[in-house]
């Protein structure tokens, strides 16, 4: 799995491609650590690469998002493909994050 | 008195006491010697003291000595003493009568010293002799019923390891007959399924009896049964059999196996061959073939030998018919042998009936040609029969097996992607797929394995009627992903725990699941429709 990092708007922007799963989440850890470790408060996941996550890969976003909410930051994920998105219906993680259709909508949210 | 207990006993009986003094006084320095006046009082001597010897004069007042000899050997107590007749010379006459009344000999009167202690020595020699003779026979006697129980034990423990039962199937039918021998024993049959479609059919035999034997082939039965469990090839299968037989093998002992593996939905065959009699195979229009190809030696031998195998295509209506020598080597009084030749012309003979009514004939067939002559082996049958039109079609399929490390989870999904692109499954299923196979391995891994312990996980992958189903097997600890499924989904991200998501995802994502524990292992199905 692969992770781009970008900077927009003051948004961190990770571009994931690949699979969020048992053997790739660690490297999704890492790499968010960092980012929170820089201070970063903003966090967007573009997962229009990504194509799938299992439990792994959502209890790296669960994670985050509990480091993001007790700092007062925001978390968005965006462009989930419709498996993604039956995933976190399922687990009911469509409830609890801030997912939007595309890049566009995300970082105006924000 | 320890001293005269020691030595033999002789009971000297004469009316005349001088005469006992007589006998006393030749016989008493190495024997001890009791007296007795008359008859009666011999006989409760001899009852009571049971001497080893019956010095016996002839003439007596009141009871002679010839009515005292047939009333001691009357008595089981005293009939086994030797008896000595003494008698005066001018009576010769009546020997033969004394002898047939059981006396052991005769001395003529005046009694001639060193005679009389050379009769004494030798009748008392021979009667120790008698005695130590019927000692042995009752030792061997003892040891050939405890064979006896031996070989009774042993037939029992093989009798008891025979599966009776016969499953009834559209597709196939199963039966078997082992009828044992009064001593030799040896034979055995089994057969099990190893999955949905093929079945195991073993016969073999077993050199030796009795109990030795009945462990022998107690012990290869459940090696073979674990080995093909989770080995696919006969020839593999007999090839590891052979190994641990032969390795711990102090009393030598061998076996004859015929292994096959059949596919009841192809009708395919493949089978091995050690050492064991060529099975027939009786195709529908009544030919006969027999299986000749030969694998490898007998098993128990030696170690580090590569068995071969052969395979064979049944059709419907075909017939394999395996068995041991004791039908082709049963003989009648005459000592001929039933033969193979006599057996193929039975098989070919015996047109459309049932394994049932080719087995339970073949044994009449036998029955009849040995003609009351003692069965002298085992006579083992086991046949199997196509009951259907085999399906050959062949409809993808993939196996693989990884061992419980997290990073075999991504070997294993990549070979899953690969089979889903070349079936053309749409990339959603290959997505759940693999979020499903990611998650539930990882549970196995995490849950199931005991914490030092390494286990292998094999999927079985088929595509067929629209349905893709996936069939994913350890031999881990008994573990249901699907038990006590109540993960968190709907508190907030602060309290949110992860629990149970995984196993939840794999229940959600898939059309079904199943969970079944098989004796030592969990079987996970997971099934797919595919659109």
């Amino acid at each position: 799995m692969d992770i781009k990092h970008r900077d927009v708007g003051g948004v961190s922007v990770l571009d994931f491609t690949g699979n969020l799963d048992t053997n790739t989440s660690p490297t999704a850890e890492a790499e968010v650590s960092r980012l929170l470790d820089e201070g970063s408060t903003k966090i967007l996941f573009n997962f229009s690469e990504l194509n799938f996550i299992s439990s792994s890969g959502l209890r790296i976003l669960l994670a985050t998002a509990k480091k993001l909410k007790m700092s007062d930051g925001k978390m968005v994920v965006c462009n989930l493909n419709d498996v993604v998105q039956e995933v976190f219906d399922i687990s009911g993680f469509a409830s609890i994050l801030n997912l939007a259709a595309n890049e566009e909508e995300a970082l105006a949210s924000f | 008195m320890n001293e005269s207990q020691s030595k033999p006993v002789i009971l000297a009986v004469d009316d005349t006491p001088e005469n006992l003094d007589v006998v006393k006084g030749i016989l008493a320095s190495e024997y001890s010697v009791k007296a007795a006046i008359n008859g009666p009082i011999a006989l409760k001597i001899a009852e009571k003291h049971r001497p080893d010897l019956i010095l016996l004069d002839v003439m007596m007042p009141g009871m002679d000595g010839y009515e005292v000899c047939q009333k001691l050997k009357e008595n089981p107590k005293t009939r086994d003493i030797p008896v000595i007749f003494v008698t005066a010379m001018d009576q010769t006459s009546d020997e033969t009568r004394g002898f047939s009344l059981g006396a052991a000999d005769y001395i003529f009167k005046p009694v001639i010293p060193p005679i009389l202690q050379a009769r004494v020595k030798t009748h008392l020699a021979l009667k120790q002799s008698m005695d130590e003779l019927s000692e042995a026979y009752g030792i061997i006697k003892q040891q050939k019923d405890r064979m006896e129980e031996e070989l009774n034990i042993g037939r029992d423990i093989q009798m008891s390891m025979l599966p009776l039962e016969f499953p009834q199937r559209d597709e196939f039918s199963v039966h078997a007959l082992l009828q044992p021998a009064r001593e030799v024993g040896g034979d055995f049959y089994d057969f099990f399924f190893i999955n949905e479609d093929e079945l195991v059919l073993v016969v073999g035999d077993v050199s030796g009896k009795g109990v030795p034997a009945a462990l022998f082939m107690a012990v290869t039965k459940s090696v073979i049964k674990t080995r093909a469990m989770d080995d696919p090839s006969p020839a593999s299968i007999v090839t590891r059999v052979n190994d641990e037989m032969s390795q711990d093998n102090p009393s030598s002992m061998f076996v004859t196996l015929f292994i096959a593996i059949c596919n009841i939905r192809t009708g395919e065959c493949r089978f091995t061959n050690a050492g064991h009699n060529p099975p027939y195979i009786r195709r529908r229009d009544g030919k006969l073939e027999i299986l000749s190809q030969r694998h490898g030696p007998i098993i128990g031998a030696m170690e580090d030998l590569a068995y071969k195998e052969s395979s064979v295509d049944l059709g419907m209506g075909d017939q394999l018919f395996i068995f041991t020598d004791g039908v082709t080597e049963a003989m009648d009084k005459e000592d001929n042998l039933f033969s193979e030749k006599r057996l193929e012309d039975h098989l070919e003979s015996s047109m459309g009936s049932s394994v049932e009514d080719l087995v339970s004939d073949t044994l009449l067939s036998v029955e009849k040609y040995a003609d009351g002559a003692e069965q002298a082996d085992d006579i083992t049958m086991l046949a199997c029969s196509l009951l259907k039109e085999p399906d050959k079609s062949e409809y993808p399929r993939m196996s693989l097996v990884i061992s419980s490390d997290f990073q075999e989870i991504g070997r294993l999904n990549k070979e899953l992607a690969r089979f889903a692109r070349k079936n053309d499954l749409p990339e959603d299923v290959m997505r759940k797929l693999n979020i499903a196979i990611d998650d539930l391995v990882n549970n196995i891994i995490s849950y199931g394995t005991d914490e030092d312990g390494k286990q292998f996980i094999e999927i079985n992958c088929a595509y067929l009627d629209n349905r893709l189903m996936l069939e994913v097997v350890d031999t881990g600890k008994p573990f249901n992903p699907f038990e006590q499924l109540n993960p968190d989904t709907t508190s907030s991200i602060e309290d949110r725990k992860i629990g149970g998501l995984g196993r939840l995802l794999v229940k959600e994502l898939m059309d079904d699941v199943d969970y079944e524990r098989q004796k030592d292992r969990n079987v996970v199905k997971l099934i797919m429709d595919i659109p």
